[in-house]
């Protein structure tokens, strides 16, 4: 079990600051998600912890050794950090078979023959891969050769496993299958994970723990309900959860902010705004802000209505269907969940 | 309902089965006749035991076996030292963190661009020493004693193939350097292997197919390569058969000439033809999703020896020959800075005590009148070479059946691909050189050098025109054929615009190809149709090595700018493909 600890990370490109400071505490055996948008920081993140770029600054240990210290100067190549990594270009060597792929890292780590083929043995049959065993990777499809990567990178057993993003260029359906292969293979490795994508769904799918990135920083670092029901800025609040919770905007009016006449907290200033979660608001006639559809989705026998309010996008849940184009109110419950100031910093936590 | 459906698809295919059997037809004339001429001349009556003669007579180590031999020397020596330089220098370029590694790149590419001869000449007026008499190169100037090794022959013919035939190399292991992109190499050293393990162990296997086919490239170019043997060997009697082919057909001994032809044809068909076949799908770029940014080598101490020797080796490839040309033809003295400089090999008006009153090349009306030829050569065989890989092209992709018809084609805009630009010349020969029925002679006339130029040039405009064509999504042509617009408008209107830049681009590329080849039209050429190549082979063994040199700067330039405004076609082209 290893426990991954990364203090203060920098990294600065040229001119261009990819990180500023970025810290994660991580428990052994956690699935870490780093998410964000393109241009975040995760990736960066994720490469400077397998040891393919170089930190700026900053410290990261893996289990009880140091592997990063800039300060001291230390920085333990790629190939003596013992962790696996799934890249999302696959990364299989073209030139051999897929068993080929998987035997070569057991090599490169002295196994015997035996243990070799036991091994590959086993990964093959665990993805359910045995029958491709002797084709090359441009013989087999996109999804098939995710597998491939996937049982190369487990196969030697390392402690930590790296996946950049691998599900990206595979189809929806695909998606969703290898997504709930890399969990089981999680649970039956125990080998703490650290998992970077751009799409929430998969992250609160996956994620034991995660880490919402922007512009270099950590935003928010805890366990999915944690961030889903306490979001601790205004960006978690509306990158996260389906539909993402809706914040709304309003003028000062005698230190109150309101929105077309309706209170929304006593007290605040410019550029505040309060999060409602969806399940909590109501569409009906009568509802204080005027309300038009935009779309309405059946999910699981309720219904998700996008619509605008004024010039915000707003998704409500709601039992009945609307039609689009229709105009209607929006009422909004007796107190927000949440208040962020201009800066999107949480300012009250709602009940 | 079925009546009207078959006769509506019956008049739909007509137009393009007509220009199908067009396409067909005319290469045919340029490409299948020829080459049966070839062989027919050999086979005659006139050309009695041609074949023997070569074969097994005691001409034949003289005639075949010396030159052969020679020539699969070049190949070899070419091969090895292209693939070598090549593969070096794109690792530098791709993989590694040595600085000015673009500007490197760049430069790598050059060569290729230049007439094979314009380094040769270079050579020639840095190396030659004084055992054929005439002027010396620099080096002798200046009292350095030159070998004949260096002078002349194999060793010189070699490095100068090389430095020319590298860029090839060079641009095919780079683009597969960077289909294998950096994700592949992490996860290599990822498994803790050493920094040597994955070199050899992963990264060279991957490239293998790119460094063959560079390798095969070079050796098949090397075997048939004439104007650099011919400038550094044939003065020593050094022979490969291009230059032996070359020499029985200029002086009069065509059916020799012609079986030498076929020979030299069998055997660089033969090498590119296991080069397909020994490279075709083993590409191993781009097949795992997309290809991620190389992982750049972090070099440390041999940064600084690595960009020494790579900038010096593109250096003397890339712009020592072009300075040593351009200064050389400024020297009063042949090859000698000692009688000062002068522009009288440009611009001087005769004068009996400099090179038996030559004019400047730029005075001379026969140098005149071969610029003008050279440029409408070039002009010409683009746009014929173009139409007719742009219509053969446009007939593979819409015909569908017969799929013979589609064969056909693709095989006979290949051949001229395998045959060496001499024997391709003599082919010509063999077929246009004699009255055909009613047709007259066409030696010694503008059209047979157009039309084997076209020939020559099928194979590459083919292959522009149908990479071109395949940026065009069929939904694209598929949305004009349900607006009603007939055939020959959907060409016009949609699918031309939308492949105008490709076949421009192949266009231009055909035209430099054509303005600095001198081994296709070495054999056509006569005194009524002077083209600058031959000028500066005539000039150079004549020993007016400024006038050579000039007209030789006049093609380098013609063809780097025209190199660099294909490349930007090529640059800014719209996919036209719809995602």
């Amino acid at each position: 079990m290893t426990h991954l600890q990364i203090a203060g990370l920098h990294k600065r490109f040229g001119e261009h600051t990819a990180l500023h400071g970025v810290d994660i505490d991580l428990p052994a055996g956690a699935f870490l998600v780093l998410l964000g948008p393109s241009g975040c920081g995760k990736t960066t993140t994720l490469r400077i912890l397998a040891g393919l770029e170089s930190p700026t600054r900053g410290t990261i240990r893996i289990g009880d050794r140091v592997v990063v210290d800039t300060a001291a100067g230390i920085e333990v190549p790629a190939a003596k950090r013992g962790l696996g990594m799934v890249f999302q270009s696959y990364a299989l060597w073209p030139h051999m078979t897929v068993r080929g792929n998987i035997e070569w890292p057991l090599r490169v780590a002295g196994w015997t023959r035996a243990d070799r083929a036991r091994r590959i043995g086993e990964v093959l049959e665990s993805l359910e891969i045995a029958n491709l065993a002797d084709r090359h990777p441009a013989q087999i499809s996109g999804g098939q050769q995710q597998r491939v990567a996937i049982a190369r990178t487990i196969a030697p057993r390392p402690g930590v496993l790296l996946f950049d993003e691998p599900l990206s260029n595979l189809d929806a359906r695909l998606r969703v299958e290898t997504r709930a292969e890399i969990v089981r293979m999680h649970r039956i490795t125990g080998a703490t994970s650290v998992y970077v994508t751009h799409d929430q769904t998969e992250a609160l799918a996956m994620a034991s723990h995660i880490a919402v990135m922007r512009d270099g920083r950590v935003e928010q670092f805890g366990t999915p309900t944690e961030l889903l029901e306490r979001p601790a800025t205004a960006f978690v609040a509306s990158f996260l959860g389906t539909p993402p919770a809706v914040l709304l905007g309003g003028d000062i009016v005698d230190g109150a902010l309101v929105r077309d006449g309706v209170p929304l907290v006593p007290r605040a200033e410019r550029g505040w705004r309060v999060m409602y979660r969806p399940q909590d608001l109501r569409l009906h006639d009568h509802g204080p802000l005027a309300f038009e559809v935009l779309e309405s989705t059946p999910i699981a026998s309720r219904h998700l209505v996008t619509g605008l309010v004024g010039e915000d996008r707003v998704s409500v849940v709601t039992d009945v269907p609307a039609v689009a184009g229709d105009r209607t109110g929006l009422a909004l419950p007796p107190g927000p969940a949440g208040v962020f100031d201009a800066a999107g910093q949480l300012r009250e936590a709602g009940k | 309902m079925t009546s009207t459906r078959s006769r509506a698809s019956d008049t739909a295919r007509r137009p393009i089965v007509w220009l199908a059997a067009g396409v067909i037809a005319v290469l045919a004339v340029l490409v299948a006749a020829p080459l049966a001429g070839l062989v027919a001349r050999t086979l005659d009556s006139d050309a009695d035991g041609v074949w023997a003669d070569v074969f097994s007579s005691p001409l034949s180590a003289n005639l075949l076996w010396q030159p052969l031999t020679n020539s699969l020397l070049m190949g070899l020596g070419t091969g090895i030292g292209a693939t070598v330089l090549g593969a070096f220098l794109a690792w530098v370029v791709v993989l590694s963190d040595v600085p000015g590694r673009r500007v490197i790149g760049v430069l790598a590419a050059v060569p290729f661009a230049l007439p094979s001869f314009a380094i040769a000449l270079a050579w020639e007026s840095v190396f030659r020493n004084d055992r054929l008499g005439g002027t010396p190169g620099l080096l002798s100037a200046l009292g350095v004693a030159v070998p004949d090794v260096l002078s002349w022959g194999a060793v010189p013919t070699v490095l100068v193939l090389t430095a020319h035939y590298y860029s090839l190399s060079f641009v095919i292991v780079s683009a597969a350097l960077w289909g294998v992109g950096g994700d592949l190499v992490a996860a290599a050293e990822l498994t803790g292997a050493s920094r040597l393990r994955v070199a050899t162990r992963i990264v060279l296997p991957a490239i293998a197919p790119a460094l063959l086919s560079g390798f095969l490239l070079a050796f098949a170019e090397g075997v048939s390569n004439f104007a650099v043997p011919a400038l550094l060997g044939l003065p020593v009697r050094f022979q490969t058969l291009s230059t032996r082919l070359y020499g029985a057909i200029a002086t009069g001994d065509a059916a020799r000439g012609y079986a030498l032809s076929i020979v030299l044809v069998v055997v660089a068909g033969m090498v590119l033809w296991a080069g397909n076949r020994a490279t075709r799908g083993r590409s191993f770029e781009t097949i795992t999703g997309k290809a991620s940014r190389p992982r750049r080598v972090v070099t440390g101490a041999w940064r600084w020896p690595l960009f020494c020797t790579a900038s010096l080796l593109v250096a003397v490839t890339a712009i020592v020959p072009g300075i040593v040309l351009v200064v050389s033809t400024v020297l009063r003295r042949t090859n000698s800075f000692s009688g000062g400089f002068t522009w009288h090999y440009w611009l001087g008006e005769s004068d009996s005590s400099i090179a038996q009153g030559m004019r400047g090349v730029l005075r001379d009306p026969v140098v005149l009148s071969a610029l003008q030829n050279t440029v409408l050569l070039g002009l010409a065989v683009a746009v014929g070479a173009g139409l007719l890989g742009l219509l053969g092209a446009y007939v593979v992709r819409r015909i569908v059946r017969p799929p013979l018809v589609g064969a056909t084609i693709g095989f006979l805009s290949y051949v001229p691909f395998l045959i060496p630009g001499v024997a391709f010349g003599a082919a010509f020969i063999a077929l246009f050189g004699a009255q055909i029925g009613p047709l007259p002679s066409l030696y010694g006339t503008f059209a047979i050098l157009v039309l084997a130029g076209v020939a020559a040039s099928v194979p590459f405009a083919f292959q522009t025109s149908r990479a071109a064509l395949g940026q065009v999504s069929g939904e694209l042509e598929e949305a004009a054929v349900l607006t009603g617009a007939s055939g020959p408008r959907r060409f016009g209107r949609i699918t031309a615009p939308l492949v105008s830049r490709g076949v421009l681009g192949g266009g231009v590329l055909v035209f430099v190809t054509m303005v600095r080849d001198l081994s296709l039209v070495v054999l056509l050429v006569t005194p009524a149709t002077p083209l600058l190549a031959t000028m500066t082979y005539r000039f150079a063994s004549e020993g007016f090595t400024q006038h050579a040199n000039a007209i030789t700067v006049v093609i380098a330039t013609i063809s780097v700018v025209a190199t660099i405004f294909a490349r930007r076609l090529s640059d800014a082209r719209p996919t036209g493909s719809t995602s």
